[in-house]
């Protein structure tokens, strides 16, 4: 590492001689090519520099440039980038509004930003005019379908929740499987801090309507330069920034309601007692009798119907005021916004609002400085659902036999039910609230050295405060007998510090280096503190202020700290032949004493074919670019000290002890995956049609594995790097604007597919007691290995499992293993569509998911013929009854376990195709606005998971329950299903 | 002026392209590194701390040691009512080699001979030449109670063949301090083996550790655990001996009332108790004692439900025991008999009482027709008076007195399937020494060691 510096700083030292040449001075103006109007802040670069300026109020601009400065490089939000040569002292630019993802389109990347014609690696990009106004829980939401090669789940319709994000097929086993979240260059806190069973999801307190783009870096090209944090995919979110000019005020208001996107049918009373009364008979008990002793209620013979299924929901609504200013001129740029935004959720007392302001802000010191900084601040409230797997689960609640009543004679949700009535917490002060402060922050100084050569030091803070509560009265099933009352407060923070040296340049006219280095160091830090008490003078008393017993607290703190060096140069033949390598060294505290430092090379190539003589002056073709790499990249969320032999405390009665708790590795590091991408670029007919198609294959080693020791050495496992897995696959995206003119169609389609495959494991993990998800070499990541279900034996009404012989046989326990299925989807992706006429414009956007088996866990308990008193799908009422009857559903037998084994008889196809959302807007014509004295003005209604096809019979086909861990994909237990939204909205200008 | 940015660049960008290697050293907070984790004599007695808290554990003496010998030797006096799968094959004597109990108890165990190693191999950091006498004994008696424990449950039983040459556990006398050593393999010994071991590490622990130690091990509990070596092994002039010492130190007498010992924490009666208090005990929900025995408003599951016949037949009416250890369960599975012994979570656990060292005594002195520190008659009649239990006893006992007093006294104490084997009595339909009556090793360890650890028969 200490050889690097001194080379380092011999760069920067010999750049610095580059310091002062000659220069001449060129002025212009920039206008829309529609109507001639002046165009402000319009960015204006010479090329083959970094330097350069922005237009002012009235389009124009003046700019001291080298002498051999040959182009001047325009660019604008929603317009196309234009180069124009110079010739002279005034260059003007006509620009032209971007219709489709436009190829001269800037793109973010690791430090820097590039023009996307130039960019030799696999980058999706999502923007703010493609996510506007929609109600989205969070906004990584905004990338399902669309962009590609990015899976997502949401998982639930539980607000605040945290969802899955594979990009690139799954890359771990043990360590995180998330991409690395970066905000405006500062890393941030993506995990769950809190200690509900379920999972709260950070990334859920930043305001999506901030946020100008989201870049995906796929492969290791693009997502090397972040080296062992980067195996997951890189999200790089960009947050909007000032304009120059006039100052500008922007309001915006929505509001909406929400329903279950499905709810499910159970028995009604008279076809549940014809259920049981069947299966007692068949057994011979009498089901009254039976009913009675279990539930301790006479019941059976109540006029009772109740419909407790749909008690679990309730009519959700969402509304946000967001209001910003933004302005500036030649030296400073601002934005300022706030907004707060409510969403009550479909379930149960499930409520997530956020309040969030932002200052972000550029400012111009002299002919050298630039400084700026991005202030946010947000304040989440989360009245969070319990886990899928809780009582108090409110989707719970459809087991309840529909003979028992809502509420008891006193008008209290009744307590004596076969299972928790947890309508009990809709009660008096039960509440679970947790609160979230953060703020994501960072200052910069930037140093033009010379035309060529920029300098820039930004520090970056992300702070989290969560502060946990939860509160239940003495009716409830954990309150009682006197209340319990819980408070947690745990603060975790990622502090970054930046350096990077820049580098841009070209070298007569076919020559062009674009090259950085850069250091950067990281400290994230996370502690907490939490008490419990219990027994209050009554439920009015939530506070542990009041409680007798104080039961429980704990207080905790965890480190870890990241010191990296990086450089990156990418070089431009011809405008024609690219070539592009980065290098990356990451030290970490995480990584064991023999293994501190790694490092992570990655490198790629492209070639601009339609440069070529031969294709240039096609027609057809406008652009062709092939572009392929390869690197290495890891993956550090390993746990903070899971290389260190370490001993822990142990209380024994009224003393505490020393106790060792782990047996560490000291050569542990982070996981390594190499990854290979080829890819074409693609534009026809002047771009108007435009797309991409990749391919990657992922090789995953050093997976972190606990390996079992003989537990008479006093342990009993180790964690080591012991286990692969690999991922291919193809992305393909298609761009087309299918009528331009008054009428504009443009439409965006990506279809992604991933195979996964593991390829080293210590030992195969099997699947749980309830669960069908398998790790096992040869094959993918949760598969569904368990009894084959085979339907109902017509003679006897016995349900069939696949036998050792490969027959059918009645006998569960002698069935045999095998693969049900396979949870990874076959294809995945979406379709967008725009549509404009004069002022209105329709977006909808679909997106889609095919294969990826579903197991509903509980099939067991709610669609098992009536085996055990919770009440049952109506599908249940085509049981067996008859010799000779086919029918899937076997003959209902009370207590006996009929089909009731885990198995096949609960996997489901999870293939859908949803009309994610839809936008129908108006913008008020200039002269209309004229009266109003507004610059802009626009209504519209939206709806959000519109329409679900899909044949899978539960709640909902995006479903993965968070309570059993990561192996177990595509598992639904009382899961709840999204949300469909309408909302109707305005955004105004001033 | 130029300069000036010039100089202000360069300091800028050489400071920040420095750093030095100790900025990636973090320490973690809630745990400390090993190698540093025992500097003085409070760390080395910490460890022994710690040793005491894995002991306490459910799968040791917290509940595991306590209730399993009971479930497995329980034909006639209590049966499994819970839904758990690992107590309900204890039970029934259809055990897996993936039977969790087992494994679990396996795994603590070796984990508290771990500690106990480790604070024997770090003895040269104590400088107070009494607390490393102290300190010694205790690691001793831990490591030697745990692999008797281990040997009597995963081994066929002593006497099972002639010259003990059974297996029965890994001997472990070093601490794992490093990787390689945590991949180690140590086959089994034999069962005569094993118990040389147990009886040299409490011998030596006897003449360590102090004749009263607080809330810990004493020399007498080293004794009183010696005393149940010898009578496992058939060894009664040691069982003798090593009792009456225990006795005629005077330190221990039975209490006035018989529940007394089981609702008071460090009574007289106790010689050795696991330490338990509202915060940390062996656990409220999925383990501990009261978990699964009580059956009273808000505490324990009920599980282990006692024959109704068993009290009835056994403890003569008017024996307090019959009414004081003994209630019909008014909390989960509601009437049916119960035993009041354990009915608390925060209540200690009684390891060793001094009851069990009249009725050693007593059963000693009668086999070997002797009457060393008393007569059994009178070792007797400590149990069993009108005061403690409103009952008398036979001034001139049998041996089937004695052995019958001692299954009434110590029932539901973790006693009974060593009991039936050291004096080879059936259980059920399994005799003594039956394959299902000794736990399976678990597949894990074999599995973990490439089967260097050999399973039992019968599994």
């Amino acid at each position: 590492m200490r050889k690097l510096k001194p080379l380092f700083l011999g760069i920067f030292l010999l750049s610095c001689q580059l310091l002062w040449s000659q220069t001449k001075t060129i002025s212009g103006k920039a206008t829309d090519s529609k109507d001639g109007t002046p165009l402000p802040g319009v960015s204006v670069l010479v090329k083959g520099t970094a330097s350069g300026t922005v237009t002012g109020s009235d389009g124009t601009f003046t700019l001291a440039v080298p002498e051999k400065a040959t182009a001047l490089i325009f660019s604008y939000l929603g317009y196309s980038s234009k180069e124009v040569a110079i010739s002279g002292s005034l260059v003007n630019a006509s620009m032209e509004v971007s219709q489709t993802k436009s190829l001269d389109e800037v793109v973010v990347v690791g430090y820097g930003t590039r023009i996307k014609k130039d960019v030799t690696s696999s980058i999706s990009r999502v923007t703010s005019k493609e996510f506007n106004n929609l109600p989205l829980p969070s906004f990584e939401q905004a990338l399902q379908g669309r962009a590609s090669g990015v899976f997502i789940n949401g998982g639930s319709g539980k607000l605040g929740q945290g969802l899955k994000i594979r990009v690139r097929g799954i890359s771990s086993i043990s360590a995180d499987q998330q991409p690395f979240v970066v905000i405006d260059g500062v890393p941030i806190v993506s995990q769950s801090l809190g200690s509900n069973t379920e999972p709260d999801n950070p990334l859920a307190t930043i305001n999506p309507d901030d946020i100008e783009s989201i870049e995906v870096l796929k492969d290791a090209a693009s997502s090397a330069i972040y080296g062992s944090r980067a195996s997951n995919g890189v999200l790089l979110v960009t947050t909007k920034s000032g304009k120059l000019g006039k100052s500008k005020v922007n309001a915006g208001f929505y509001t909406g309601w929400s329903k279950p996107t499905r709810k499910a049918d159970f028995l009604n009373a008279a076809q549940y007692r014809e259920l049981f009364s069947v299966a007692a008979e068949n057994v011979g008990y009498v089901g009254a009798d039976e009913f009675a002793a279990e539930t301790g209620t006479d019941d059976w013979n109540s006029t009772n119907d109740v419909n407790w299924a749909d008690q679990a929901f309730q009519d959700g609504y969402v509304r946000q005021y967001n209001a910003g200013l933004t302005g500036g001129d030649a030296r400073t740029k601002f934005l300022i916004s706030a907004s707060y935004n409510d969403q009550k959720g479909i379930v149960l007392a499930n409520r997530l609002n956020r309040g969030t302001a932002r200052i972000n802000i550029d400012h111009t010191l002299n002919s050298i400085f630039k400084i700026g900084t991005n202030i946010s601040l947000n304040k989440t409230n989360n009245y969070s659902v319990p886990g899928d797997n809780a009582f108090s689960n409110p989707l719970q609640l459809n087991a309840i036999p529909p003979l028992h009543a809502l509420r008891d004679a006193d008008g209290l949700y009744n307590s004596a039910t076969l299972y928790y009535n947890n309508l009990i917490e809709r009660e008096g002060n039960n509440e679970t609230l947790n609160k979230t402060f953060r703020t994501i922050s960072n200052a910069y100084v930037e140093a033009i050295i010379n035309p060529y050569l920029r300098f820039r030091s930004q520090v970056g803070i992300d702070w989290n405060n969560l502060q946990e509560f939860q509160f239940l009265g003495r009716r409830t099933l954990d309150g009682a007998p006197d209340g319990y009352s819980y408070s947690n407060q745990v603060t975790a923070s990622v502090f970054t510090a930046t350096n990077t040296l820049s580098f841009n340049k070209g070298f007569g006219s076919d020559h062009d280096l674009d090259a950085l280095i850069g250091t950067e160091y990281q400290k994230g830090q996370s502690s907490g503190a939490s008490v419990t008490g219990l027994a209050f003078p009554s439920d009015r008393f939530t506070k542990i202020a009041s409680a007798a017993i104080i039961s429980d607290g704990s207080s905790s703190e965890t480190q870890f700290r990241f010191l990296s060096y990086f450089a990156r140069a990418n070089y431009k033949f011809k405008d024609k032949y690219l070539l592009g390598a980065s290098y990356r060294i990451d030290g970490s505290s995480r990584f064991g004493e023999d293994n501190k430092y790694g490092s992570f090379p990655a490198f790629s190539a492209g070639w601009i074919l339609s440069e070529e003589s031969f294709l240039k002056n096609s027609d057809v073709l406008s652009f062709l670019k092939i572009r392929s790499s390869y690197g290495v990249t890891g993956n550090a969320e390993i746990g903070n000290f899971g290389s260190r032999s370490l001993y822990a405390a142990s209380a024994y009665a009224d003393v505490s002890g020393l106790v060792t708790s782990q047996i560490g590795d000291e050569k542990l590091k982070w996981e390594n995956t190499k990854q290979f991408d080829i890819g074409l670029d693609f534009g026809f007919l002047n771009n108007r049609i435009s797309g991409e198609i990749d391919f990657f294959s992922k090789k995953t080693k050093n997976l972190l594995l606990n390996i079992p020791v003989p537990a008479t050495n006093g342990y009993t496992s180790i964690t080591k790097n012991i286990g692969d897995m690999n991922n291919k696959g193809v992305e393909f995206v298609l761009n087309g604007t299918i009528f331009q003119g008054d009428f504009v169609w443009t439409s965006s389609f990506n279809i992604s597919t991933y195979k996964n495959e593991v390829t080293r494991l210590v030992a195969p993990v099997s699947p749980g007691s309830r669960t069908l998800g398998r790790l096992a070499v040869g094959a993918p990541y949760g598969q569904f290995y368990g009894r084959q279900y085979l339907g109902v034996d017509p003679d006897n009404g016995d349900a069939l499992y696949l036998g050792s012989d490969g027959k059918p046989t009645n006998n569960y326990v002698a069935a045999v293993d095998t693969i049900v299925g396979n949870p990874n989807p076959d294809f995945y992706g979406g379709w967008n569509n725009r549509f404009s006429y004069k002022g209105f414009d329709l977006d909808i956007q679909c997106q889609f998911v095919s294969g990826g088996d579903l197991y509903n866990i509980a099939g067991f308990f709610q669609s098992v013929n009536g085996d055990y008193f919770d009440n049952q799908t109506t599908d249940q009422m085509n049981y067996w009854k008859n010799p000779g009857d086919i029918t899937s559903i076997p003959q209902p037998r009370l207590y006996d376990g009929n089909g009731a084994g885990k198995s096949s008889r609960w996997v489901q196809d999870g293939s859908y195709f949803r009309v994610k959302s839809v936008n129908l807007g108006y913008n008020l014509t200039k002269k209309m606005l004229r009266p109003l004295k507004m610059e802009s003005a626009r209504i519209y209604v939206s709806a959000n998971n519109l329409l679900t096809f899909t044949d899978y019979t539960g709640y909902d086909p995006e479903v993965n329950t968070q309570y059993i861990g990561n192996v177990n994909l595509g598992h639904d237990f009382y899961t709840p299903p999204q949300a469909r939204t309408i909302t109707i909205g305005i955004n105004i200008g001033l | 002026m130029k300069y000036i940015y010039k100089l202000v660049l360069i300091l800028l960008v050489s400071s920040v392209f420095t750093a030095c290697k100790k900025t990636l050293d973090v320490e973690p907070q809630q745990t400390i590194d090993a190698g540093t984790a025992l500097q003085n004599d409070q760390d080395v007695n910490s460890l022994v701390v710690g040793g005491y808290s894995i002991l306490g554990g459910g799968s040791l003496y917290g509940t595991n040691l306590l209730m399993l010998p009971d479930l497995i030797g329980g034909d006639g006096t209590a049966t499994w009512r819970g839904t758990f799968q690992s107590p309900r094959q204890i039970t029934n004597k259809t055990m897996t080699r993936n039977n969790a109990d087992a494994n679990l108890t396996w795994t603590a165990a070796y984990n508290a001979i771990n500690t106990a190693n480790i604070v024997l191999n770090s003895l040269g950091i104590v400088k107070d030449p009494d607390l490393k006498t102290q300190l010694e004994g205790e690691a001793l008696f831990i490591r030697g109670i745990m692999h008797f424990e281990l040997v009597r449950l995963y081994g066929l039983p002593w006497g099972a063949t002639a010259g003990n040459t059974q297996l029965g556990v890994a001997i472990k006398t070093k601490p794992t301090n490093t990787e390689a050593e945590a991949f180690e393999k140590v086959p089994r010994n034999t069962v005569k083996e094993v118990y040389d071991l147990v009886i040299a590490d409490l011998t030596r622990a006897v003449t360590l550790l102090p004749e009263e130690n607080e809330k810990r091990a004493s020399k007498y509990a080293a004794l009183a655990f010696l005393s149940r070596v010898y009578l496992q092994q058939g060894n009664y002039a040691g069982a003798l001996a090593t009792s009456n010492e225990v006795i005629e130190s005077g330190l221990f007498k039975l209490n006035a009332s018989v529940s007394a010992v089981f609702s008071n924490k460090n009574t007289a009666e106790s010689i050795w108790e696991i330490q338990q208090n509202e915060q940390n005990n062996a656990g409220t929900s999925n383990n501990g004692m009261a978990t699964f025995y009580a059956s009273l408003p808000g505490i324990g599951r009920a599980d282990v439900r006692i024959t109704a016949s068993f009290v009835s037949n056994n403890y003569p009416v008017g024996d307090l025991r019959r009414t004081e250890w003994y209630y019909i369960g008014t909390g989960a599975r509601p009437g049916n008999t119960y035993t009041s012994k354990w009915k608390s979570f925060s209540q200690n656990l009684p390891i060793i009482r001094i009851a069990e060292m009249y009725l050693t005594r007593a059963e000693s002195n009668l086999v070997l027709n002797s009457a060393i520190g008393a007569t059994p008659g009178e070792d007797l009649a400590q149990i069993k008076n009108s005061i403690r239990t409103n009952s008398t006893a036979p001034a001139v006992p049998t041996l089937t007195d004695v052995r019958n007093e001692r299954l009434i006294e110590l029932a539901f104490e973790g006693q009974r399937i060593h009991n039936l084997k050291r004096l080879q009595q059936p259980t059920g339909s399994f005799p003594w020494n039956d394959d299902k009556l000794v736990f399976p090793i678990p597949q894990r360890e074999i599995d973990a060691t490439s089967g260097v650890l050999v399973q039992n028969p019968g599994y």
